[in-house]
């Protein structure tokens, strides 16, 4: 059904703002006496603090103020499990934690002042590796996590974080039933979001006494409860206003250091500015977390899988803090079972404690790590037992009616669908054009996210509807979005819809944004909200007796009665729909037999969609999250030995650039059956977690070399290449 | 020590005392007030801080704002004439070549001084050109069409 | 960073005039692409910065007697794109065109570029093969230093205290040369080389006459392949001996383990760049 607004490829007009540098993030934020905050961090990966001498660094010109965990109060924080102090108190768990925080006039003066303050430290034993860390007598990181508030109950080894397991059928037995089994173990790494603007923040204390917050955050409500707990005040006192965010693809969802420019506020009497240095981002920042998974697969003669187990570590480093799901874990465990039928299912994700970087979400969390090794897994099966990877999947695949790992029901699967789609796109079954050139086929598929959203609209004396919403704009193109939604409902034109940004005081609560929620949520609520205002409109209309079209008369005659028309919704998605989104990728590549570099020549993409509201940024959200993949897949790496970082700038992290993005196919196969308004789906975190195993397993086709490490680099590919066959 | 500078910045002339090792980035975002020009990476790698100095374009991250003091000075703030977003400007809004926009003022200034030097760039000249401009939201496919956009609509 | 005296001498005298003042505590600036760097994250804490950035007479690119001549002060960008560059030297004009982005390549200067001393940058390789000399000026006086003797360790040049970078003369190559610039960026392309190699070949009909080999990346400096032109001089060439010609750099690089790249897997690079430098040489010397 074709819309008038909703579906139209309609430029968003925040580029405006955007292109001509007028929109203010939160490091632009400047406010009357400002000063600059910037943390010390600990140079040693585990060690006990036996004293901090801030004198010299008290004492330097400009300096305003210098904390220790000594001058703050004795808790710790997190999102879901509280087991960070804000400052170190007697331990430092990783290198790069904070352990003591100044405030000065200038941001150069304050971090001079950091080389001033004396820290002794004593060494303890520290634990790096994985495997090594959940090994019995491994050092261990945290004494009590299970005291720690949020902490799951089960702990199999003091450095296991959590346990996240998913159940179907009986898995012996099904292996009993297979006629082969295969194992295989792959591993992913440390890897950073990448957006380009490092966490800021300003926090001032205005007259009233209040904490008003200016933050790279994109959940601004949980931020208020987060951080009225952090500073031990009544939630009331905090308002979190509103600023675009450069970027966050899952990583700015803490509170990060706006406690510490809380507490330097109070300190100095003045607004304190704090914005990481890159540097910091790359120790202390909340990156993607490393894995090694471990898939077990039994499957029958004619190919049809019987049973799966799969393993997944995750490296979560010094914290658990960072992770925002209940379970402490990674949503991501549950594509353990891909996109395939598998009535005898076990999958377990564990979270480790280590002596590194406490890791957080990243677009789709865990699911790049599964997914890689997942479908590596499927392919090197589909060699093993003679089967074309394309027919093997096809054997398998997810129909109507089947159930996910979590039990949830699925309608509208169109997995078989999608995956003809790639394949025919990109030419699956032609000859290659040349030796040393290869295709690789990976599937995942995408739940549209949960979550609770506001949305108020109301009509102003010129016929206009303002739209408020308290979503921050990550820069997915929302907003336009919701305003295309209101549009379409009340029959008006875009220009007819302005956006109104909320803040905190506005609204009771909202999830804010993350896990491809928000067309689903926030596009239900501006949706619901404008149908209700639609009622009133033409109720009023009726009763005036003019037609409903006619807003502005609507709106006037109200106003001469002093009243102004309004309607509010909350929406809240308790469970996840029973649909989701499947994707299916292709990638061609070429292999440097000399060199084991690999180039993609091209790479195709095929997406499961509902009704696309906004095609333009529907595409890019396409687009951007298939270069994340291509990064993680081929280039992108945080390297690190004993705990140390040696990645220290965002040039050493290698993310794609424009010359290395390969000619890109896109085809949408449409189902007008989302959750979302207008049927609409979700696209944010779903061009992603294929395209590291499409590439592998394309490299694999490609040369033989089958890399189970991401990235795959040149040089691993040269050494597969150089191997004896066994 | 500090040293007073003399620059131009988008045809105003401003006198700023300046520490010695305040870069041109932090002078014009701080002493200036012109946030248009962001600090991504620090270092000079990711293009968020472009400027063009004598229509030059440059990391003013890593540029001390003393090297600028003579010089003139042209930040994203400096492109639109009379409340006109200039055409770059414009094909980066229409084509949506951008997401979260904070590469954006960078990529904005790069291809300017791009299409200043070169009108009508080959895609090739164009990503090798932009190459210093890293974007993570996007994926670069919209940032080339955005381009291509202007460098055509010049033509015509 | 501390806040350091900052002089903006207008000649070559005043400049080492303020050396010789501030001795060690006073560090040379001209594009301060590796340097503001090195500031900001305190590696470097001078007491006096002498910027060169306005010494007159110091940025031209010149003709003369079968070489050209860069002032130390030429810009990568005004290097990249010099029509006599271009023209005479094409293989440099490649080289610095290369190097990082355009910005950078806006800033940094050759003179700086030397005296950064950094191995894994990209024109000090071409101009090793090029047989490039460094017209260095200092407290005692003007000398010059064939660039093989330039380098000394890693970013260590042979520029004495308060000595800086003037100039640096390239010959133009000999009629009946080809000469070719390999720079293997296995991850992304804004990229230091893993391995980069310069190769100059001059051809005697299916003879290759001589050859000049010099390699970046692999090494605590830019380093000749002299074993390998050892090899090939005077010697038909053929798919054999290029190689041999590979495998003998193998025995002269000394690379480091780094995010790049292994030891092992840059040796075994530099081996398959040089034969590609070398196949690319030889067809554009053979062109007429």
């Amino acid at each position: 059904m074709a819309h008038r607004i909703v579906g139209q490829p309609i430029a968003r007009l925040d580029g405006i703002d955007k292109v001509s540098g007028a929109a203010r993030y939160s490091a632009d934020v400047t406010l009357p006496r400002l000063c600059w905050g910037k943390a010390l961090r600990s140079p040693l990966p585990h060690a006990r603090i036996v004293r901090i001498d801030t004198s010299k660094a008290r004492a330097l010109d400009g300096v305003l103020a210098v904390l220790t965990a000594q001058d703050l109060p004795d808790l710790l924080v997190g999102r879901r499990m509280f087991d960070m102090p804000v400052l170190a108190r007697d331990r430092v768990r990783f290198i790069g934690e904070r352990v003591a925080v100044v405030a000065a006039v200038d941001p150069d003066v304050a971090e001079g002042a950091l080389g001033l303050i004396d820290v002794e430290y004593e060494d303890l034993p520290a634990v790096f590796d994985l495997s090594d860390a959940i090994e019995a007598g491994a050092p261990v990181v945290h004494d009590n996590p299970g005291a720690y508030e949020g902490a799951p109950a089960e702990r199999p080894h003091p450095n296991v974080q959590s346990v996240l397991r998913f159940k179907l059928g009986d898995v012996e037995a099904g292996f009993r039933e297979a006629d082969r089994v295969f194992e295989h173990t792959f591993t992913t790494q440390l890897a950073h979001q990448g957006y380009l603007e490092p966490h800021a923040g300003v926090v001032a204390l205005d007259e009233g006494g209040r904490v008003q917050v200016w933050a790279s955050n994109k959940m601004p409500f949980r931020l208020k409860e987060l951080l009225a707990l952090a500073l031990r005040l009544p939630p009331e006192r905090i308002r979190v206003n509103l600023t675009p965010i450069g970027g966050d693809f899952g990583g700015k969802g803490s509170i990060m250091d706006l406690p510490l420019a809380y507490h330097l506020a109070r300190a100095t009497g003045r607004p304190v500015k704090m914005v990481m240095r890159y540097t910091e981002e790359l120790m202390a920042g909340n990156p993607r977390h490393p894995s090694i998974v471990t898939f077990r697969t039994g499957v029958t003669k004619d190919g049809r899988i019987v049973a799966r187990r799969v393993k997944a570590l995750f490296n979560s480093g010094a914290y658990a803090a960072f992770k925002p799901a209940p379970s402490v874990n990674l949503g991501g465990t549950s594509m353990g079972a891909g996109v395939y039928r598998i009535p005898n299912l076990f999958i377990e994700g564990m979270c480790v404690y280590t002596n590194s970087i406490p890791c957080g979400h990243a677009r789709s969390p865990g699911e790049p790590q599964v997914v890689f090794a997942g479908e590596s897994h499927m392919d090197m099966i589909a060699r093993e037992i003679g089967l074309d990877p394309a027919e093997f999947r096809r054997r398998n695949l997810l129909v109507d009616g089947d159930h996910l790992a979590n039990g949830h029901h699925l309608e509208h699967v169109r997995a078989a669908e999608t995956l003809e789609a790639a394949l025919k796109a990109s030419h699956w079954d032609e000859p290659k054009p040349g030796p040393w050139i290869g295709r690789g086929v990976a599937m995942t598929h995408r739940h549209i996210g949960v979550g609770f959203t506001n949305a108020r609209v109301r009509l102003t004396e010129k016929g206009h509807v303002i739209l408020m919403t308290a979503l921050p704009d990550t820069g997915t193109g929302a907003p336009l979005v919701l305003r295309q939604i209101v549009a379409e409902v009340l029959g008006l034109s875009l220009d007819e819809v302005e956006i109104e940004l909320a803040n905190t005081d506005d609204f009771e609560t909202d999830s804010g944004v993350g896990g491809s929620r928000v067309t689903h949520t926030g596009g239900r609520a501006a949706y619901h909200a404008a149908e209700t205002l639609k009622e009133q409109i033409d109720a009023e209309a009726k009763k005036l007796g003019i037609p409903v079209t006619s807003l502005a008369g609507v709106a006037q005659a109200v106003a001469r009665e002093g009243r102004t028309l309004e309607a509010s919704h909350f929406y809240d998605a308790k469970s996840h729909a029973a649909v989701t989104s499947f994707t299916a990728q292709v990638a061609e590549v070429a292999v440097d037999p000399q060199t084991g570099q690999v180039t993609v020549r091209r790479f195709t993409t095929a997406h499961d969609v509902g009704t696309i509201i906004n095609p333009i940024g529907h595409q890019g959200q396409i687009e951007g999250g298939l270069i994340q993949g291509l990064g993680y897949a081929l280039m992108e790496e945080m390297q690190t030995e004993d705990g140390r970082i040696s990645t220290v700038s965002l040039g050493d992290v290698k993310l794609p650039t424009i010359l290395d993005i390969p000619p890109l196919t896109t085809v949408l196969l449409h189902d007008p059956v989302g959750p979302g308004p207008f049927n609409a789906k979700a696209i944010g975190e779903g061009s992603i977690s294929a395209v590291a195993p499409a590439i592998a397993n394309a490299v694999a086709d490609a040369c033989g070399a089958r890399i189970r490490d991401l990235p795959i680099t040149a040089e691993k590919v040269y050494a597969a290449l150089r191997e004896p066959r066994s | 020590m500090t040293r007073v500078i003399r620059l131009s910045v988008n045809g105003t002339a401003h006198e700023v005392d300046v520490p010695t090792y305040r870069t041109l980035l932090d002078c014009l975002r701080n002493d200036l007030g012109l946030t248009g020009s962001k600090e991504g990476c620090g270092v000079g790698v990711c293009g968020a801080c472009t400027v063009l100095v004598d229509g030059k374009m440059i990391s003013s991250c890593i540029a001390l704002a003393v090297f600028a003091d003579g010089h003139e000075v042209t930040t994203v703030e400096g492109l639109a004439e009379d409340e006109r977003l200039h055409p770059v400007q414009q094909a980066f809004v229409d084509a949506g070549g951008f997401q979260c926009g904070i590469c954006t003022p960078g990529q904005v200034v790069s291809a300017k001084a791009l299409l200043d030097e070169n009108p009508h760039p080959s895609d090739d000249e164009i990503r090798e050109w932009m190459a210093g401009n890293l974007c993570r939201c996007t994926g670069y496919y919209k940032i080339l069409e955005s381009i291509r956009t202007a460098a055509d609509r010049s033509r015509a | 960073m501390n806040a350091f005296d900052y002089r903006a001498p207008r000649t070559v005298d005043e400049a080492l005039a303020i050396l010789r003042e501030y001795g060690e505590d006073a560090r040379v600036i001209a594009g301060g692409t590796a340097l503001v760097t090195m500031l900001r994250q305190r590696l470097v804490r001078p007491g006096c910065l002498v910027s060169l950035r306005d010494v007159a007479g110091l940025d031209r690119v010149d003709a003369t007697n079968g070489a050209l001549s860069f002032g130390a002060l030429v810009t990568h960008r005004q290097s990249e794109t010099s029509p006599l560059v271009r023209e005479r030297i094409p293989v440099l004009a490649e080289t610095f065109r290369r190097v990082a982005t355009v910005r950078i390549r806006h800033m940094a200067t050759l003179g700086g570029a030397l005296a950064h001393a950094d191995p894994n940058q990209d024109p000090p390789v071409t101009l090793l093969a090029l047989g490039a000399r460094v017209q260095i000026r200092g407290a005692g006086g003007s000398r010059e230093l064939a660039i093989d003797e330039f380098f000394r360790d890693y970013y260590e040049s042979a520029l004495a205290p308060g000595e800086i970078v003037t100039g640096v003369t390239v010959p133009v190559p000999a009629a009946g040369s080809g000469a070719a610039f390999v720079k293997f960026l296995p991850r992304t392309a804004d990229d230091y080389a893993t391995v980069a190699v310069a190769a100059i070949v001059t051809s005697d009909g299916d003879r290759c006459r001589d050859a000049r080999i010099a390699l970046g990346s692999v090494g605590v400096t830019p380093l000749r392949g002299r074993a390998a032109e050892a090899l090939l001089s005077g010697e038909r060439m053929s798919a054999g001996l290029l190689e041999a010609a590979g495998e003998a750099v193998k025995g002269e690089v000394d690379p480091l383990s780094d995010h790049r790249g292994s030891a092992a897997y840059k040796r075994d690079m530099a081996a398959v760049m040089v034969r590609r430098a070398l196949t690319q040489a030889w067809e554009a010397a053979r062109r007429p």
